[in-house]
């Protein structure tokens, strides 16, 4: 079932970045790069293969640090527009270690949610060395990367609070 | 009512949410009320230690607990969390975070970039 919400389900963050274009888009698109920023805090992402054009193959592999030793996940994905310095637009979605994309439901989630987000990314140049980056990301929580850990959690939890709010 | 999302209350839930200890206490809440002692069964952690992790989640308004006797019961509260039911509300964060390393690791790369366009 779909969210009927699903249309506000979307993130879209606008941030200003006192950098040129050119090495924003470097930021995304060079794995030496995206690997510095891109995993949470107590993260690592020891693999980031990016091939960056239309079709391209994209394989992301995260490395959390948990009391159960560590545990890895994995997101692919294409690359669905590739616009230099100007519009980057991939998919993204939970996958094995040989990188095949899983189902909600072998990715412990449950049925009906989606496999794929899409994460797209519009470049400013500023004209005086800064970027204008609005980056929109949209797609059903389960399946969400970030989510992750805390999707199974959170939806019990959110059962919850329906049942709460019902009394 | 449109609840305004404080960005402080939503970071400090997050926080508290990132623990696998603290998402199994609040699995057990869920379920029901339950004292500290309770809590602890299923951890092989001290008493003190698990209610370290109480406090963390008291502090993000995701528990509250019980001010009567000696066995202050924890209930889960559903507040902080009806603030992140939406997908985007509970993954704009980890993008927010994302961006501030971003910004971080671009000062880094300054001095850097200064000796190769130096002319």
């Amino acid at each position: 079932m779909t969210d009927e919400n699903s249309s506000q389900d979307a993130v879209v963050i606008e941030r200003t970045f006192n950098a040129p274009v050119a090495l924003i888009w470097q930021l995304w698109t060079e794995p030496e790069h995206f690997k510095a920023w891109f995993g949470p805090a107590g993260a690592t992402i020891p693999a980031a293969n990016m091939d960056v054009r239309v079709g391209g193959a994209r394989l992301v592999c995260m490395e959390i640090d948990t009391p159960g030793g560590p545990m890895q996940m994995r997101f692919t994905g294409d690359f669905l527009e590739v616009e230099a310095r100007k519009r980057l637009v991939y998919t993204e979605s939970m996958a094995d270690k040989h990188g095949n994309v899983l189902s909600s439901s072998q990715a412990g989630m449950p049925d009906g949610h989606p496999t794929t987000t899409e994460v797209t990314v519009e470049f400013e140049d500023l004209g005086d060395g800064r970027t204008k980056m609005v980056m929109t990301h949209s797609g059903i929580p389960a399946d969400s990367p970030g989510a992750g850990g805390w999707a199974m959690a959170f939806d019990k939890l959110a059962a919850l609070v329906e049942a709460q709010n019902a009394q | 009512m449109t609840a305004v999302i404080d960005d402080d209350r939503l970071n400090e839930t997050f926080a508290a949410l990132a623990n696998s200890t603290r998402r199994a206490i609040l699995a057990r809440l869920a379920e029901g009320e339950a004292t500290v002692n309770e809590l602890a069964e299923p951890f092989d952690l001290t008493l003190p230690a698990i209610s370290k992790h109480i406090k963390v989640l008291e502090r993000a308004g995701l528990v509250v607990q019980g001010k009567r006797a000696q066995f202050r019961p924890c209930t889960l509260d559903a507040t902080a969390l009806e603030e992140i039911s939406t997908w985007a509300e509970r993954y704009r964060p980890v993008w927010e975070a994302r961006f501030d390393r971003m910004d971080d690791y671009l000062v880094g790369l300054r001095p850097q970039r200064k000796a190769h366009s130096a002319r």
